[in-house]
């Protein structure tokens, strides 16, 4: 083996880790470009806003859109009110006892298990043993229970986040528990739990296997009229539309993925601006 | 009346706090008990160890091996890509980029993340498939080795951003001490920092491990679909996600074939469950130091 | 004199270890009371159970008595308790928001004022207490966070004075500051006297041969002796006590 010289094994060394960061940065880039080349001829005010045609070879997108838009607001509405309140409850409350230890484990752990384990979950709980059927609400519920552990996580960092001393130094003031929490910790720990509900929106926006069974209809060329339905969604339908429709022009694909794709990464770099831009804010 | 109003909300937040515990164990004993209800019909060994998955045929055979297989491939290849690059790309983020494009680079890798796996298993599909195809002359692109590449690509961020928190989190005295002595810094990022920061790398690896793992849309639509016992890396495979995925939707509840479905779920999640674990304790290893 | 507060047979555990043993001390109506002794004597633990912020650790435990003016205090409501018995600790904790708004901050939450032109006053008057008011009354909107070390300390003793307690806990309140802040942080607390009674925990022994009336040390959880400032460190009736005050000592 030849011996190189210190320098010039770093010089290399560098020069192979630049190179690994490269490539581990292109396909991002790659992916988006190929996108929007292929997407952009077809994507046009009237394929956002009007319905399906000829087998959804033609028309527009606007059920699957606005199909995903109410599934995944509602999850949020469900999910992070709970997860937030959850949070502050085994961060700030429960005493760090055992079984604490656990839960908090445990939930930390859930966030890993597979989407598609809680698709398969939202099916039998909501969609048959609660018997809402395929819909809106058994699609939203079942995000909301998969993002839950998520929200509880992403909250709980934010809230610790917090130092110990600014709530020491409230309660020896006199001040209650609860008005600690509110006028304390709650506003400094604001800008990452908001950063982090956004970065779930992004997420759930582009979930395809847990409403696969729960929420999602093949084709629907009418708008829904209550959570009760059967919605069109825009990651399921560009599954069906890549996968199982013979004859699918190429540009409507890419045009629907480029529809998906803005809408999650416009979500994604708000919250990494905005976290860039709180942190350096941040008044400790 | 502030009492009253103080009392009223952290009764909510208790109640709350409790009711997402219940809602976990309450979620999860469903899944252990449709999962568990299988094996009362079905023969555990015969069912892991079963090399047929023919949930059609009569009598229906559910032996999880093959996809079991084909899960291992597929996550095992992208392990092999993924692991080197992204603690390469870590160790390059965190210590050598100039701070004016760290921040930049960062960004773009959590971009991956962001990223819908159905909008990468679509453009996997009209782009890396047929140059599979053609580069290996196979009847097909979709193998497994396509599937290790996208997913390989998918758990990066993961395997980056985690590790780069455990190198950054290496104290700059270590450095320092080693620098002092003379080494290089590239010795010393070697030697000392690597070393260091090794039970957060780990557990960046493992949290990798469990996103592959459980990935199902992009696996789907690239790896074939084909739940027989392959005999390379060129041949199409069928993961444990994607047959979930896959066959959800034929099931009636109750039957056979729904509860076998929950079985494989089931082991699943205690695999993802036994993978993230493993990562806590390392984490928490790095923490305690 | 009156006996503010009254303390009889506490001992105080930490993991089920006694870190404080067989406590009775008797502290008077605005007195200086100091604490000395090394590290691990118990002191802090002392200061902090007066206030109960000891009782927010789990796993924390105590038996024993305290009583604030004849009420046992671990009866009493816990805001009660701490809005009476204020606390300074070792480091300067501004809270993060202007320096203003760290002096309204608890009387607004305790309800103790309700209009601007009340907290106008409360703000100068408790500026003025410290002597901080004609360094900062220009910026009285500007971050906490931005002022000096020892101004902080000493916006933070403003903190506690604009609650109007009866008695303050200083818990080594100089030993993050340098000689000038420090001379100005003990100038306060002598000034306070007149209104307070004051316990302060301090590791510097001339520290509290300057300011203090009474002096109790504290070793590995007992009390040693405790005596008045002056007698106590001219004629130390236990050999222990001698070896600490005269640098003897570990």
């Amino acid at each position: 083996m030849i011996k190189l010289s210190p320098k010039l094994s770093q010089k290399l060394s560098y020069l192979i880790l630049f190179l690994a960061t490269i490539l581990a940065v292109i396909p991002v880039a790659l992916i988006v470009f190929i996108i929007v080349k292929n997407g952009v001829s077809a994507l046009t005010w009237e394929f956002l806003t009007s319905m399906p045609k000829d087998g959804m070879r033609g028309g527009g997108i606007l059920p699957a859109i606005l199909g995903t838009l109410s599934i995944v607001m509602s999850a949020i509405f469900l999910t992070l009110p709970i997860g937030v309140c959850a949070a502050i409850y085994l961060n700030e409350y429960a005493k760090d006892n055992l079984l604490t230890r656990i839960i908090k484990l445990a939930i930390v752990n859930l966030a890993g298990v597979p989407s598609v384990v809680y698709g398969l979950l939202g099916l039998g709980i909501f969609v048959m043993f609660l018997k809402l059927g395929v819909s809106i609400i058994a699609g939203a519920l079942t995000l909301s229970i998969m993002e839950l552990p998520v929200v509880i996580t992403t909250a709980r960092g934010a809230l610790n986040s917090v130092p110990y001393s600014f709530r020491e130094a409230s309660l020896s003031l006199g001040v209650s528990r609860w008005q600690t929490i509110r006028y304390i910790v709650l506003p400094n720990a604001l800008p990452g739990i908001l950063t982090g509900a956004i970065l779930s929106i992004a997420r759930i926006s582009g979930e395809t296997a847990p409403i696969l069974f729960t929420a999602a209809a093949f084709y629907i060329p009418y708008l829904p009229h209550s959570i009760f339905d059967q919605v069109m969604t825009l990651p399921y339908h560009l599954y069906i539309i890549s996968t199982q429709i013979p004859n699918m022009p190429k540009n409507v694909i890419f045009a629907t993925a480029l529809v998906l794709l803005m809408i999650v990464l416009t979500m994604s770099v708000l919250a990494i601006i905005a976290r860039i831009y709180f942190r350096k804010y941040r008044k400790w | 009346m502030k009492k009253i109003i103080n009392t009223i909300i952290e009764t909510i937040i208790f109640i709350c706090g409790i009711l997402s515990i219940v809602f976990v164990v309450l979620i999860f004993g469903f899944l252990f008990k449709e999962g568990f209800a299988f094996f009362k019909d079905y023969n555990v060994i015969k069912f892991i160890m079963g090399q047929f998955w023919y949930p059609d045929s009569n009598p229906a055979l559910f032996g999880i091996l093959p996809i079991v297989i084909g899960s291992i491939l597929v996550t095992f290849g992208a392990c092999l890509i993924v692991v080197p690059i992204g603690i390469m790309d870590a160790l390059y983020i965190s210590e050598i980029a100039p701070k004016g494009i760290r921040d930049v680079l960062k960004s773009s890798v959590e971009l991956m993340a962001a990223i819908p796996s159905v909008v990468i298993g679509f453009v996997g599909m009209v782009t890396l498939v047929p140059f599979v195809k053609n580069l290996f002359d196979i009847p097909t692109g979709l193998t497994a080795f396509s599937g290790s590449i996208t997913l390989a690509f998918m758990a990066m961020p993961t395997i980056v951003t985690i590790s780069e928190d455990a190198i950054r989190s290496v104290p700059w005295q270590y450095k320092e001490g080693a620098l002092a002595l003379g080494a290089t810094k590239w010795q010393t990022i070697r030697r000392i920092v690597l070393k260091t920061a090794r039970p957060g790398i780990i557990a960046a690896v493992m949290l990798g491990i469990g996103r592959v793992v459980g990935e199902t849309m992009a696996v789907m639509m690239i790896t074939g679909n084909s739940a027989h016992i392959p005999n390379s890396i060129f041949e199409p495979v069928r993961t444990m996600t994607a047959t979930i995925a896959a066959e959800m939707g034929e099931t009636v509840r109750g039957d056979m074939h729904y509860k076998a479905l929950f079985a494989i779920g089931l082991v699943l999640f205690v695999i993802t469950f036994i993978v993230n674990f493993i990562a806590d304790l390392f984490l928490g290893k790095n923490k305690n130091k | 004199m009156v006996d503010k507060i009254k303390v009889e047979n506490l001992n105080c555990y930490y993991n089920k270890q006694c870190v404080l043993e067989s406590l009775n001390i008797n502290i008077a109506q605005n007195e200086i009371l100091s604490i000395i002794g090394p590290a691990n004597s118990g002191k802090t633990t002392f200061l902090r159970a007066l206030n109960r912020m000891n009782d927010l650790d789990a796993n924390y435990s105590r038996k024993g008595k305290i009583y604030l003016d004849d009420d046992n205090i671990f009866y009493m409501n816990m805001e009660n308790l701490r809005r009476r018995i204020g606390m300074l600790f070792a480091m300067p904790i501004p809270l993060p928001m202007s320096i203003y708004e760290n002096i309204v901050y608890a009387p607004k939450r305790l309800g103790l004022i309700s209009n601007k032109s009340e907290q106008d006053v409360i703000v100068e008057q408790a500026l003025k207490d410290v002597s901080l008011w004609d360094e900062v009354k220009g910026r009285l909107n500007s971050s906490a966070m931005k002022i000096s070390g020892g101004q902080q300390q000493r916006l933070c003793i403003a903190r506690i004075l604009a609650i109007n307690p009866e008695v303050i806990l200083f818990d080594e309140p100089c030993s993050g500051l340098d000689p000038i802040s420090t001379a100005k942080v003990e100038e306060s607390i002598i000034e306070l006297k007149r209104k307070y009674t004051i316990v302060l925990v301090t590791n510097n022994v001339k520290q509290a041969s300057r300011v203090s009336d009474k002096t109790a040390f504290f070793l590995m959880g007992k009390l040693i002796e405790i005596d008045k400032t002056g007698k106590l460190f001219v004629s130390p009736q236990e050999k222990q006590t001698e070896d600490y005050i005269t640098g003897r000592f570990g």
